[in-house]
């Protein structure tokens, strides 16, 4: 399948762990360029992902300070989509992906013990913020959507389903969250 | 029905006007003692003076800034020492206003594209960090005595984000209090403690007359207009009451209430469109 991505600049941003760079991976084969920055040339993709945390514990948390240093990365993500969209928007074509943790939809979507619980709160946030930049962005063909890595999802896994949300097949496919957790995970919606 | 709330402590924060204040006087009147806790002197003198009516000898009230874990602190002390160890508490802190000139107290008006980044921060420290620093404060009580009731007043858009409305601050920050709700209710299900979450719709409140005011003088309209065209949008055709917040919140802090926890429960009047 052709996902159309040539021609295209993709930016990914968050820490530069094993789904930076799978995600880098995929979409340069795929043809995409892979910016290194928000001014390195006309941005069309964006690709926002969060430290993983396995075991993180919203009950262990003691401060404020920890939550806010959880925060940071939801802050961060939220602008350069936000600077990137104006773009988009000129050229009638954009993409965000977030990925996030299934945590944000089953409490059961990973491992006893291993569910990323801060990840989770902060992924419910993204997630909202995509389907209110779906919302914003549809009209000029900026489309946003979520993953969500659970199970035992490897990078690849994450990364090939970041590709084809970036793809020139998802334009009618926004405001949504996918689940890539290979079936763990009891919740529905 | 009793809903055994007798000589339960309770701390209601925003509790000096509206959703707060009915729940609060709803909760006195089950014969709880109740500390409401709210920014402003003023309105928790005439608001605990209008309480004591309903429930002498069982109400207190403490000026304090429930966005502030500090505050937090102050409050929590202050209902120890007033009333003992703490049973109930219900976390009502309103997002951050941008500018109330542009938005006549309405929340956190913009969207995402007008955003300023470092505005989801001040949010979040509004909504988020807010009720997690009241529970996380009174839970050592609820703990030592095997029970505990946690409730926050939040909003329909933590389900279903008001993306016709100018909202992207409470649509970002109020799903993520909804989860860390919902993780702790799992974490202290084994000790007697339940945690709730309210999805309030539109309640007429008088911080919500005003934003009519505001709004119908932007658009040149009545006040009239405004609040019908609103209410047409709403299946029961009106704004809810805040009686009806009240109510609910009530009931999730009764005895009978104790196997429903981790929710997020709509007082909308049907407006949502989730399945």
């Amino acid at each position: 399948m052709d996902l159309g991505l040539n021609g295209r600049t993709a930016l990914v941003v968050g820490p530069d762990d094993d789904i930076a760079a799978a995600c880098r991976s995929v979409l340069a084969a795929e043809g995409a360029r892979i910016a290194t920055s928000l001014d390195d040339g006309a941005i069309d993709i964006v690709v926002a992902h969060a430290t993983q945390r396995h075991g993180s514990a919203v009950m262990a948390i003691e401060s404020a300070a920890e939550w806010h240093a959880a925060w940071d990365e939801v802050v961060a993500a939220l602008d350069v989509f936000g600077r990137a969209l104006p773009g988009m928007r000129q050229r009638g074509w954009g993409r965000f992906v977030w990925v996030g943790t299934a945590g944000s939809r089953s409490l059961d979507a990973e491992a006893p013990g291993q569910l990323d619980e801060v990840g989770a709160v902060t992924s419910l946030a993204m997630r909202a913020a995509q389907k209110v930049i779906a919302s914003e962005g549809g009209p000029e063909g900026v489309v946003a959507n979520s993953v969500l890595r659970g199970g035992a999802a490897t990078a690849d896994d994450v990364a090939s389903a970041v590709a084809y949300f970036c793809s020139q097949w998802c334009g009618y496919i926004t405001g949504a969250s996918v689940d890539v957790t290979g079936g763990v995970g009891s919740g529905m919606f | 029905m009793d809903l055994e709330l007798q000589g339960k402590v309770a701390i209601v924060s925003g509790g000096s006007k509206g959703i707060g204040r009915a729940i609060a006087t709803m909760l006195a009147g089950e014969g709880a003692r109740v500390m409401i806790a709210a920014r402003s002197q003023g309105p928790l003198d005439e608001a605990v003076e209008a309480l004591r009516e309903v429930a002498p000898g069982r109400v207190a009230a403490i000026a304090a800034d429930m966005t502030d874990p500090a505050g937090v602190a102050d409050v929590v002390a202050a209902t120890r020492a007033t009333f003992g160890p703490v049973s109930i508490a219900v976390s009502n802190v309103i997002g951050h206003v941008i500018d109330s000139k542009k938005e006549g107290d309405g929340p956190g008006a913009g969207n995402f594209a007008s955003m300023p980044s470092p505005e989801y921060r001040r949010e979040f420290q509004h909504l988020f960090v807010s009720a997690w620093a009241l529970a996380h404060e009174v839970i050592p009580d609820m703990q030592a005595q095997g029970w505990g009731r946690i409730c926050n007043i939040g909003s329909g858009v933590a389900r279903e984000p008001a993306t016709e409305l100018p909202h992207v601050l409470p649509n970002v920050v109020r799903p993520a209090v909804a989860g860390m709700y919902r993780i702790m209710a799992a974490r202290l299900a084994g000790d007697g403690i339940t945690v709730n979450n309210i999805l309030t719709g539109s309640i007429l409140t008088e911080r919500n007359l005003s934003y009519w005011a505001w709004l119908a003088a932007q658009t040149g309209s009545t006040f009239e207009e405004v609040t019908a065209s609103f209410h047409n949008r709403i299946p029961v055709r009106r704004q809810g009451d805040p009686k009806e917040m009240a109510a609910l919140v009530t009931f999730l802090c009764s005895q009978q209430a104790r196997h429903i926890t981790g929710q997020s429960i709509p007082v909308e009047g049907g407006s949502s469109r989730h399945l």
